[in-house]
Order: structure tokens, then C-alpha cells, then sequence
């Protein structure tokens, strides 16, 4: 192989520039990580034990999981604003003893109901062309007033042991939150990159209009996707209430608007995917991390929120301006 | 891309959904509730729905262009707060020149660097929540009395909020019937990349039209602080999505280019006579919710679009 030499330095620029152009095009959150990660080693080192690092992991692992169903729908150019609904309701089936069966048994309820949801969503949006920010957003506000209204704004009761066994306890030195997070993200991001039906995301992302023209079956996907999109809310809820312990009517309010912010600073748009599988999980990742990190500067809510805002917003147009418009 | 069919009255989106929701539910409400037609009643009404029709009003600017403004509820949350933190004569002036900064915040970053409205509005309605939060933590404080005056008081025996409610019905009117900038929304809307082809500015009518929802939101902070005589940071948080709701239910679609203030208006009229029904019948109000999201999934099933998609 011919080594680059002061004499033909024509050999090297490119490469490089090549290098360069690839590192620029990675997503923000791998910068916004490793600048965090830097902040802290600079004015909070405590941050960045091992120990800490892994409780950090697994509050994102919630996050992480819902950021999966989040991007597939944006890929598809849709969205899904409904996971704080599911998450209320799937808080309210496993801890309010409305159901008096055994642990399995309301699990597999609660993932029988995330397919529903996903279902309606999805029978709206694909079938009836409906708006999916309109239709997700009634959903949530469905899925909301019925538990509100059911449990009367009282707080329900202690999550299952199952579900506390799976957000608490580690193997090892990982937590199981942890690794069920992993178990989820690696075949799905495997699954994205090799089968046809990453391949068809891929396409109507690209353009829906070419992609129905060309035979893809557009309806299908975005039916399975927004299916798949729920089943991950019902999934990330089990791991909100394993962590917390017990059951409540908050649960994960933010939940939407957190993965959704984690899924654009993770590279993915509405229609693309650059960031692939990896990228909105680590942008989760940076989320919960910047939260800890502000929080140990003192920062009260409002603080966090204003910052939380201002770096949605930051990214938002850094990756905006590196070519990836979102507006479509 | 516009991806609607024109309803009956083509780009006004208004059609068999948006005109007889609410024809129904006064139907309904008529004959199911006795206090329905009761002076009180009707003054309540009024009164509850004044500041989510100026909203979604501004909202209907905002989705003519094809886009959504979420952080507006957050702007009446900021008004809310400033106003019983400063002077009388400075908070307004400062609630209004903020409203201006997150509208071209928004506006700058949908409009020029093609960010989606979504994202975008979702971060500065974050980070304004956090700034109403900062400034008060908690509801409370003292209004200036010519504020609660001009939302509690009467004039010709006609409560303030219709004056509110005639007044931002009007400009809004005029501003997509009476000037050349309606027209360039709804020609923005209907195709962005056609408009500019023929000549069409979209930056500058994208960029007011962010400001003009923010404003509107800091009118409607205005409004509500006066009325509830408090100033509360958490105050417009419903507002966001509730002006959304509203405006589809006027038959407002938000890809764009399909839309009218008679649509925005009925829409929060609906909104607004379903509260009150569920008031007047008593029920739980946790049932609002449900049925709010029932009646959307029916608007939007009824307003078929050409293609899938936001």
C-alpha cells in the first residue's frame, strides 16, 4: 500500500478529509456525550464513577427503550405522542389490584394493551390518513381521562415484585434494567440493518410517494411500526415502575417529549436515520447525563428545564445546518 | 405539500364535522341541561373559552403555513408570571417583547434553518417553563387592577371576555381576508416551493406568523392572569395542545394551506361547550379528557387526507 510521503501528499488529504467528513456527519449526541463527559471530568470527577456511571445507565434505560419505538415511527415519518398514556395505564393495570390476577398474567395484559393501542394508533394513521401527531395526542388524552377518572386521582399501590426485581436488582455489576434495555436495542438495530423491513423504513422515509409507487407495502409497515412503537411504551413503563417502586399517575408524563428529543439529537429526522439504532440510544443516554450533571451543579427544575430546552434546541440546528433538514 | 382534500368550503377546511359539532352538542346541551341558556351560563362559557380562542387563533396562523406551535402554552405561563412580578407599566411592554423573542426564536429556527416545528417549539416550551418556573415557583402575587379590570369588568352590560374574543376574531380576520399576507400563508401552506416559484416570500411570512402565535399567547396570558386576579408559572400548560385540538376540530389541517378563523373559532367553541355540558350533567370532569379524544378521532377520521404521515 503506498504510505502517504511529504513528496505526494495528494495521497493523504483525501483520506483524511475523508475521516474528517465522516466524524462531522456522526450525531450530536456522540459530541454532546463526550463534551458532557468531559464537563464533568473537569468540575464534578464524582460523576464519572464507574457507580454512578451505571445508576446513570439505568434511569436511561427506560428512555433508551422508548427511544426505539420513538425513531422507528419518525423514520416513517410519523410520530408517537401517546406513550404517557400508555405509561399511566400500564402503571395503573399492574399496581392497582383492579385486576386481581397473578404477575404474569397482568404483564401479559399490559402487553396485550400496548398492541391494541398501537393498533387503534396505527389504524388511524395508515388506514385513514389521519394526522399522527392528532391521533396520538387523542390517545394519550383517552388512555389519561379513563385512568384518571378510574383511579379518581388516587395513587395506586406498590409495583409487583417481578417488575422491582428487573428495576432494582444488578447482575454483576448491571443492572437488569440495563441489559433488558441492550436485549432490545441490539436485535432491533440488527433487525433495522438486515432485514427487508429496515430496508422498506429506509425507503418510505426516503420518499413515501416512491416507495408506495414501487409496490413497498407502506401500509403494513407503518402499521407494524407503530404496533411495535407501543409495545416499547408498555416496556419502558414496566422498567419507570420497577425503579420507582410504586405506582403512580406521573408516570412517565415525559416520556413522549424525552424520546422524542433523545431520537432528533440522536440523528435520526423525520425520514432519516442517520444515527442508526445506536445514536438516539446514546443521545438518552446524554439526556439522563446532562440531567444528573445539572442537578449536581445545584440546578433546581426550572434550571434543568431551561437547559434541557436550550439543548434540544442547540442540536435541533447544529444538525439542521450540517444538511439534515427535518421539515418535511 | 398540501396533503388535504378541500372540505365543502374548499380551503377553509370547514365541513359536515367542524359545523355540526358544535350545532350538536348546543342541541345536546339544550335540551339535556337546564341552566344551559341561564345569563350565568352563557357568560361562563364565554368566559372560559375567551383565552383558548385567541390561542387558537394564533394557532391557526401557525398550521396555515404547515406547522405547530406547542411552546404558546408556556408563553402564557411567562405572561403569567411576569406580570405580577414587575410594575404595571413595565410588564406588559416586557411580556410582549418576550412573546416577540419566542416567536422569532421559533421562527428563526422553523423558517430559516428548517428545523421541524415540532422540535422546535417543543425545546423553547421547555425552556420558557423553566423561566416562568424560575421566576415564580408557585401561584400567587397581585395583578395590576387595570388588568383585572379589562377581563372582569363590563362594558354596555356585555362582559370584557366578548370584547376579547370580538376583538381577536377580527384581527385575525383581517389579517388572512383583508391583506395580502392571508393570501401568502394560505398559498405557503397549500405548496411552500410552488409559492416561492411564483414569486412568494416564505421566510418572512414563516417567521410572523411564529411571532403573531407567540403573541397571541402572551395576550392570552394577559387575559387569564387578569381574570383569575393571580399569577400562576404552570397556568398555560394545557393550552399547547388543547389550541391544537381546537383547531382540528375547526377543520384545520395541519399540513397546511386548508383552514379558516370561523373553523379555529367553532373549534373552541366545541372544546369550550364540552366542559360546560360535562359541568352542567355532571360528570366527572376526568371523563373531558376521553371524550375530547374521542370527538378528535372522529374530526380527523371524517378528514381524510391524500397521504400518511405528521
Amino acid at each position: 500500500m503506498t504510505q502517504p510521503t511529504a513528496d505526494f501528499p495528494m495521497v493523504a488529504t483525501p483520506r483524511r478529509e475523508a475521516i474528517v467528513a465522516r466524524l462531522l456527519a456522526l450525531p450530536i449526541s456522540y459530541f454532546g456525550t463526550l463534551a458532557l463527559l468531559a464537563c464533568a471530568g473537569l468540575l464534578r470527577p464524582n460523576l464519572l464513577q464507574p457507580f454512578l456511571l451505571l445508576l446513570i445507565l439505568r434511569q436511561t434505560a427506560p428512555l433508551g427503550v422508548a427511544v426505539l419505538g420513538q425513531s422507528l415511527c419518525v423514520r416513517l415519518l410519523s410520530i408517537d405522542l401517546s406513550y404517557g398514556g400508555v405509561a399511566m395505564a400500564v402503571s395503573y393495570i399492574m399496581t392497582s389490584g383492579y385486576l386481581p390476577l397473578s404477575e404474569p398474567a397482568l404483564i401479559l395484559i399490559c402487553l396485550l394493551f400496548g398492541v391494541a393501542v398501537g393498533a387503534t394508533n396505527a389504524f388511524f394513521i395508515a388506514r385513514l390518513n389521519a394526522s399522527s401527531v392528532i391521533v396520538t395526542l387523542a390517545m394519550a388524552l383517552i388512555l389519561g381521562g379513563v385512568v384518571t377518572a378510574f383511579s379518581q386521582l388516587r395513587a395506586p399501590g406498590d409495583a409487583p415484585a417481578f417488575l422491582r426485581y428487573v428495576g432494582q436488582v444488578r447482575i454483576g455489576i448491571l443492572p437488569i434494567a440495563v441489559l433488558v434495555w441492550c436485549a432490545l436495542l441490539v436485535p432491533v438495530a440488527a433487525f433495522l440493518r438486515t432485514s427487508t423491513f429496515g430496508r422498506y423504513v429506509e425507503a418510505i422515509g426516503a420518499s413515501p410517494r416512491a416507495a408506495l409507487a414501487s409496490g413497498i407495502p407502506y401500509v403494513r409497515v407503518v402499521f407494524l411500526a407503530h404496533v411495535l412503537s407501543s409495545l416499547f411504551a408498555v416496556v419502558s413503563a414496566f422498567l419507570i415502575l420497577g425503579f420507582v417502586g410504586v405506582g403512580s399517575l406521573s408516570i412517565g408524563a415525559d416520556l413522549a417529549l424525552n424520546s422524542l428529543a433523545a431520537v432528533i439529537l440522536g440523528g435520526v429526522s423525520f425520514g432519516s436515520d442517520r444515527g442508526g439504532a445506536l445514536g438516539p440510544s446514546v443521545a438518552g443516554f446524554m439526556l439522563m447525563f446532562c440531567f444528573n450533571l445539572l442537578t449536581s451543579f445545584g440546578l433546581g427544575e426550572p434550571g434543568k428545564q431551561m437547559a434541557q430546552g436550550a439543548i434540544i434546541a442547540l442540536a435541533a440546528v447544529a444538525y439542521a445546518v450540517r444538511g439534515g433538514k427535518q421539515e418535511k | 405539500m398540501s396533503a388535504a382534500r378541500p372540505g365543502l368550503f374548499g380551503r377553509s377546511g370547514l365541513g359536515v364535522v367542524s359545523l355540526g359539532l358544535p350545532v350538536v352538542m348546543f342541541v345536546l346541551l339544550a335540551f339535556g341541561a337546564q341552566d344551559f341558556f341561564s345569563v350565568e351560563n352563557v357568560t361562563n362559557v364565554n368566559n372560559q373559552i375567551t383565552a383558548l380562542a385567541i390561542v387558537s387563533l394564533g394557532q391557526l396562523l401557525v398550521a396555515l403555513i404547515g406547522g405547530m406551535d406547542i411552546s404558546v402554552g408556556s408563553a402564557i405561563s411567562l405572561t403569567s408570571v411576569i406580570l405580577v412580578s414587575l410594575g404595571s407599566w413595565v410588564a406588559v411592554p416586557v411580556a410582549l417583547a418576550l412573546g416577540v423573542a419566542i416567536g422569532l426564536t421559533n421562527g428563526v429556527g422553523v423558517a430559516l434553518f428548517g428545523v421541524h416545528p415540532l422540535i422546535m417549539t417543543l425545546a423553547s416550551m421547555t425552556f420558557v417553563q423553566g423561566l416562568a418556573l424560575l421566576i415564580r415557583s408557585g401561584a400567587g402575587g397581585t395583578v395590576p387592577t387595570v388588568l383585572v379590570d379589562l377581563a372582569q369588568g363590563h362594558v354596555f352590560w356585555l362582559p370584557a371576555a366578548l370584547y376579547w374574543c370580538i376583538a381577536a376574531i377580527a384581527f385575525a380576520s383581517l389579517l388572512l381576508y383583508g391583506l395580502r399576507f392571508g393570501l401568502r400563508l394560505f398559498a405557503i401552506g397549500s405548496n411552500a416551493q410552488s409559492a416561492a416559484l411564483n414569486g412568494v416570500r416564505v421566510a418572512g411570512p414563516r417567521l410572523t406568523c411564529y411571532v403573531l402565535c407567540s403573541l397571541s399567547g402572551v395576550v392570552a396570558g394577559v387575559y387569564l392572569t387578569g381574570r383569575i386576579a393571580a399569577g400562576d408559572p404552570s397556568m398555560g400548560q394545557p393550552f399547547g395542545l388543547d389550541s391544537v385540538t381546537a383547531v382540528a376540530l375547526g377543520g384545520v389541517q395541519l399540513s397546511g394551506g386548508v383552514g379558516s378563523v370561523l373553523g379555529a373559532t367553532l373549534g373552541t367553541i366545541t372544546l369550550g361547550l364540552i366542559t360546560n355540558g360535562m359541568n352542567l350533567l355532571g360528570v366527572s370532569p376526568f371523563f373531558r379528557g376521553v371524550l375530547t379524544g374521542l370527538l378528535l378521532l372522529c374530526a380527523i377520521s371524517l378528514q381524510r387526507r391524500k397521504a400518511i404521515g405528521i
